[in-house]
């Protein structure tokens, strides 16, 4: 009985993962050369689609991200490195269109703040932790 | 002190709070991007016109005055609520207003523009989002000022509207000075 439990449950996690991996790419776009279609598709997968904003080009159906996904694989075939495409892109529609934010001088507090804020934490445990053990020995 | 050090998370915490509550009451559109093109020239590009059989070079097209570039396009709506206040602007103020037509059909773009009336000094056709990508345009009507060096000084993504059109007016005027 477990056994079948088991194997449901595994059924179940694995249809998951595949519904979850459903991408936009229409077939037509594919590239022939399979190195650099793959190379399309990582580059795809950083760069945010504007109109849907939290979606990858590479998850949305949007005609945007179409467009920008047929121009990143012609850009590829015309031997562009990432590199040039992404700075292709960021000089048109800024740093908001990757996903990964740059790590610069005006996103330095996005980067350091959760480092802080643990310091912080840790800091403040330590302090308390101390505090009671003092008060345990003056029991 | 012990004291101070253990409050100033809470403290902290309000403080974003407010932050927050703050962003979430003004009026702002948080999936409005800035232009990453103001104060920049306007790309090079060559396109053609819907309506001769000519050819437009970008950027020797924009120098002498203020230019408006508009993306328009007959699927999208707003462009039509939109149509009147280009037409105000180009009539009334005498503007020059670049039409782009986007990823669209080309003969429902010319009738169209027959039946509403034409505001635009030139209408280039883009079939492949090819110059909306080079200007940067996400979401349909976006207008752009261009002033007489051929630099782009302001976006508007989103139609002109009854709402808008004087404090636009007013943009174009400061471009203008």
């Amino acid at each position: 009985m477990q056994r079948i439990l088991l194997a449901i449950v595994v059924c179940f996690m694995t249809s998951q993962i595949v519904t979850i991996n459903c991408y936009s790419v229409d077939p037509d776009e594919f590239l022939q050369n399979p190195k650099k279609e793959l190379r399309a598709r990582n580059i795809s997968k950083n760069v945010r689609c504007l109109v849907c904003q939290n979606q990858s080009i590479d998850e949305s159906s949007a005609p945007l991200a179409k467009d920008l996904r047929i121009l990143i694989r012609k850009k590829i075939k015309q031997g562009n490195s990432d590199e040039e495409i992404y700075n292709f892109l960021t000089e048109r529609y800024g740093d908001f269109i990757l996903l990964n934010p740059l790590f610069k001088i005006s996103t330095l507090f996005l980067w350091i703040l959760p480092f802080v804020f643990l310091a912080i934490g840790i800091f403040v445990i330590f302090l308390h932790n101390n505090k009671s053990k003092k008060l345990n020995y003056s029991k | 002190m012990k004291k101070g050090i253990l409050i100033s998370p809470i403290i902290l915490f309000f403080l974003i709070l407010f932050v927050f509550f703050y962003l979430l009451i003004i009026d702002r559109n948080p999936s409005e991007l800035p232009s990453m093109l103001i104060n920049k020239k306007v790309p090079a590009f060559e396109a053609k016109l819907l309506l001769e059989n000519k050819t437009f070079i970008s950027p020797s097209e924009f120098e002498n005055e203020t230019t408006l570039v508009n993306f328009f396009a007959t699927w999208c709506k707003p462009c039509l609520d939109e149509h009147p206040y280009l037409k105000k602007l180009s009539n009334e103020r005498g503007l020059k207003i670049i039409g782009i037509n986007y990823k669209d059909d080309s003969k429902r773009a010319i009738k169209w523009l027959e039946k509403l009336g034409n505001p635009y000094s030139n209408v280039l056709v883009d079939p492949n989002a090819r110059l909306g990508i080079d200007w940067g345009v996400y979401g349909l009507p976006e207008t752009f000022i261009v002033n007489s060096n051929g630099v782009i000084k302001y976006r508007l993504v989103g139609p002109i509207t009854k709402r808008n059109y004087d404090a636009f007016v007013l943009k174009v005027k400061e471009v203008e000075k």
